[in-house]
């Protein structure tokens, strides 16, 4: 007997498996990376918590508690967590599939879903530290009540979306050259000044302003910068860049990953 | 069904090229029971990789028209460091089955008692074999692909295959990788005999063993 079944139906089939299968991958990595011991998966959070809290009281201790009449603190703080994001999605995407090979084994696993799991997990993360941070940050007046909250989740989300993008670039090269994971760290850390951590592009000269914002990391950076300080601050964005450069690599990336995935051998 | 379309595999490393199968035409049939023979690096596990999907071709399809279990064999399918019930869970999860029915079925068909609670890792090879046979036969397949692991076990755990998976499963369809001339003759109807990479069917089982002994 042969039952046919709509393309809409296998599309939506397809879906639910997919999102059964990650759910089961998030438990099982969460389990693997935290354990269950102590807080288990709060420590999810903690890696951003720490980088961005230490940071900021270095910075405050350095430089002083304002620059450009903004909370250096909280200034800080929204730099780094979603350059936390970024590099420890990044990280986690070299050798990924290698790493997971033996997950292979059941057919319904796709290596999309190794990488959508670690980056939600990073993803989620940043988010909840963030949160944590932020309002204790609030509690004692060194970070502002955000003047317009959809503006900085619109910005964090596309600055995910492109440290997304990435990632789908770089797991299947990683596979593909040994090399590149060499230059993964220097690379991170050269992207720094591109990524709108250090500065906002009010504060730059107009020629330096026009290169930075080709980058799509400093769109986002100035998107939730605005959203948080509100008429405090200049803030100079382009929504179409961020989603644009995501497109195009997501492009890249899953035509690779779909090139590399033939030739993966599984231990 | 299983259809093997022009299956070519060849594997690359570095500058190194290697063909492992070249141009494999097969028609796995619903009921059939495949002994895949064949001397070591003939190429055996890599065609069952390739028919369980967990390799990809080089080129030519692999096409299959009933639920086909994840190769059995000593690696893969498994997470080292989580406990045989949290692979359980994770296996339940995936394959959408009752969590609560596979324990109970992996508890009864392992027999390894406390041990499901130490981390796979720990386990031996025969442990390992009971594992994935018992989570594999609680998911219930139309096909089972036994890669070498039915040799590793003990004789408590033939006798379990022997009745889970010949006798109450007699209706499914097996493809089972091994150098064991005895096991073949006992259970399989056809057979598939590997070399220089040509793959060729046997519907005499004895015949096929000879010319696999003669290689």
């Amino acid at each position: 007997m042969t039952v046919s079944r709509s393309n809409l139906q296998k599309l939506y089939d397809g879906w639910r498996v997919q999102v059964r299968v990650i759910h089961a991958l998030m438990i099982r990595e969460l389990h693997t990376r935290f354990g269950r011991e102590n807080i288990g998966f709060l420590w999810i959070m903690v890696e951003p918590l720490l980088f961005a809290g230490l940071v900021a009281l270095v910075w405050r201790f350095a430089k002083g508690d304002s620059e450009h009449g903004i909370g250096i603190v909280a200034f800080v703080v929204s730099g780094y967590i979603p350059i936390t994001l970024f590099r420890h999605g990044v990280t986690r995407s070299v050798a990924i599939f290698t790493a997971n090979s033996s997950l292979l084994y059941h057919r319904q696993i796709k290596i999309l879903d190794f990488i959508i799991v670690r980056f939600l997990i990073e993803f989620i993360g940043g988010m909840m530290a963030y949160v944590f941070i932020g309002s204790i940050l609030i509690y004692f007046n060194q970070f502002p009540v955000p003047a317009d909250i959809g503006l900085f989740i619109a910005g964090w989300l596309l600055y995910a979306l492109f440290s997304f993008s990435l990632c789908l670039i770089i797991a299947p090269l990683s596979e593909v050259s040994e090399a590149m994971e060499k230059f993964i760290p220097v690379s991170t850390y050269i992207m720094i000044p591109f990524s709108g951590l250090f500065t906002l592009s009010a504060w730059l000269t107009p020629t330096m302003r026009e290169y930075l914002l080709w980058s799509p990391f400093v769109n986002g950076m100035e998107m939730m910068r605005k959203g948080i300080w509100g008429d405090q601050i200049t803030a100079y964005y382009s929504v179409w860049n961020p989603i644009a450069c995501s497109l195009i690599a997501a492009v890249i990336g899953l035509a690779l990953c779909r090139r590399v995935r033939r030739t993966l051998a599984v231990a | 069904m299983i259809i093997c379309q022009n299956i070519c595999k060849t594997y690359t490393h570095g500058g190194g090229r290697k063909q492992v199968l070249d141009n494999i035409n097969l028609t796995v049939e619903r009921g059939d029971r495949i002994a895949l023979l064949g001397r070591n690096g003939a190429g055996k596990s890599t065609l069952i990789k390739l028919i369980g999907g967990v390799e990809m071709p080089t080129s030519g399809t692999v096409s299959r028209h009933m639920s086909v279990s994840w190769p059995l064999g000593f690696a893969g399918g498994f997470q080292g460091s989580l406990t045989g019930y949290d692979n359980a869970r994770f296996i339940a999860r995936i394959y959408q089955r009752e969590y609560s029915h596979i324990r109970d079925f992996i508890e009864d068909f392992t027999e390894l008692g406390r041990q499901l609670k130490m981390p796979v890792k720990t386990y031996s090879s025969g442990m390992r074999a009971r594992l994935a046979f018992a989570l594999s036969l609680a998911i219930e397949f139309d096909c089972y692909l036994i890669d070498e692991i039915i040799l590793v076990g003990d004789y408590n755990f033939h006798q379990k295959c022997q009745y889970e998976l010949l006798e109450k499963r007699r209706d499914r369809t097996m493809i089972l990788a091994s150098h064991s001339t005895e096991l073949v003759r006992e259970t399989c109807n056809r057979a598939i005999v590997i070399h220089n990479r040509q793959a060729t069917l046997y519907d005499d089982v004895d015949l096929a063993v000879e010319t696999y002994a003669s290689l």
